[in-house]
């Protein structure tokens, strides 16, 4: 039986360790990147964030101080009973890691009105940042797996949700991907990039999709369609941190969701920062 | 190369892109929120009855909280468009991240300033800080303009001058 105190506990130390911890992919890429970087300025850079990450493990401190909003990922098994109160433990859970962490006090203060124009201030309290709405899948089994992603605001920035008209070609859609990414990561500054995609039949779903590719990405396992643009970025040679190179983009995620029958696809692009995804999943025996 | 706040006209005119710097010394720093309000006590002339000089100084482009700092974009229209002003009013590095647009390089070049950029690296940065206070607008919370005392800071310069490491 899952408990209340469980779910609470073990949420946050999952936020914080999404918001403190490269995971062994993602070092592994990184550690790739460096060898095969002429580049001595993006070679530096690079290294740096090798070096934050393991600063930031054993302080158990943020690997960036945009720390992000946190966005919940839920997969639930088929045979499995949520517990009475089990959403709102998961949100108690995630104030309680975004106090530990601590994260970084953004909660915007106000009126609807007050928000938009962020006139009112800002709520000192790091657990007043209120997490995305949860997103569900359902898995077999009994367990619950919940996956905690901490997203900053500079890929938000940079990413976009829109239609492309595909005429009946993948690709003219990667062309299209291929051409928002340039421009994202061209401009983002905290390259190298790691892009998410989802490719769905509304708004809504693509950028759910998104995220789902974000949550299952590995570094070291990458479709053809991800390395394919990929590479293309990282022809135009902006290199980490702008200051030119092979890496622009670590990886990319992709994540194909069923789609309409119609001439249209609608994709969705996070153009993420270096540290992204930054995310980490605990598991709960039903 | 090791530089120390007051940063003199004489040493910008010395640096180019690419040039790695370490800055010990007072910095201030803002971003979104705070940067535009002091272009606005600029223009007042009502900077110096907060006791802020911005004459040889530096400001990072970031906010300032219990989770550390880093550098943000600093081509978010608050932040590019304070850089001309902040730069005539003795602001010699601006540090940030992101390519900024020609207009903002063309400013920097008159005003004698330069835009250096560093990794955000959160947890490295942080351990450069001695000593932080708010300087104006504590209202903003993290976006408040800060004054910070640090050591050895790392930033790389990125347009100076005229030329920008982001030109093809």
């Amino acid at each position: 039986m899952i408990k209340y105190d469980e779910v609470v506990n073990k949420t946050a130390e999952t936020l914080v360790k999404a918001s403190t911890t490269f995971r062994p992919d993602q070092i592994e890429a990184y550690e790739r990147a460096v060898k095969n970087e002429d580049n001595p300025h993006a070679k530096w850079v690079l290294n740096n964030i090798l070096e934050n990450a393991n600063i930031a493990e054993n302080k158990l401190f943020p690997l960036c101080d945009d720390t992000g909003i946190p966005h919940v990922f839920l997969e639930i098994g088929d045979e499995c009973e949520l517990p009475a109160g089990f959403f709102a433990a998961v949100e108690e859970g995630v104030a309680k890691g975004l106090r530990q962490l601590p994260g970084r006090p953004m909660a915007v203060l106000g009126d609807d009105k007050q928000r938009i124009s962020q006139s009112a201030g800002l709520s000192s309290d790091p657990g007043d940042l209120a997490m995305a709405p949860i997103q569900i899948r359902h898995i077999p089994g009994k367990k619950i797996q919940l996956t905690v992603l901490m997203l900053g605001g500079g890929p938000e920035i940079r990413g976009k949700t829109q239609r492309v008209f595909h005429k009946h070609s993948v690709d003219t859609v990667l062309e299209e991907m291929i051409a928002w990414a340039k421009d994202g990561v061209e401009k983002l500054g905290c390259q190298p990039c790691i892009l998410g995609f989802g490719i769905g039949r509304t708004n809504v779903e693509a950028s759910s999709l998104a995220l789902e590719a974000m949550k299952n990405g590995n570094f070291l396992v990458q479709s053809d369609m991800e390395k394919k643009i990929t590479e293309a970025v990282n022809k135009e040679g902006y290199g980490a941190l702008g200051l030119g190179g092979r890496t622009s983009v670590l990886a990319t995620f992709i994540k194909v969701g069923p789609q309409r029958a119609s001439g249209v696809r609608v994709v969705s692009l996070r153009v993420g920062c270096c540290f992204d995804p930054r995310r980490a999943t605990v598991v709960f025996e039903g | 190369m090791q530089v120390s706040t007051p940063i003199s006209n004489a040493l910008i005119k010395e640096l180019k892109p690419y040039d790695t710097l370490e800055i010990t010394g007072v910095i201030y720093t803002g971003r979104d929120a705070a940067l535009p309000r002091v272009v606005k006590l600029i223009e007042s002339n009502k900077l110096d009855e907060l006791g802020i000089d911005l004459n040889g100084t530096a400001i990072l482009h970031t906010a300032v909280s219990v989770a550390g700092i880093g550098p943000t974009s600093s081509n978010k229209l608050d932040i590019e468009s304070s850089i001309p002003a902040l730069s005539k009013a003795g602001v010699k590095i601006h540090i940030g991240k992101g390519r900024l647009t020609k207009e903002t390089v063309e400013a920097l070049k008159e005003y004698n300033s330069v835009f250096a950029v560093t990794p955000p690296v959160t947890a490295l940065l942080t351990s450069t800080v001695v000593e932080k206070k708010i300087a104006a607008f504590p209202e903003e919370g993290m976006e408040a303009f800060h004054m910070l005392r640090v050591v050895k800071f790392p930033i790389i310069i990125a347009i100076a001058h005229g030329k920008s490491i982001f030109d093809k």
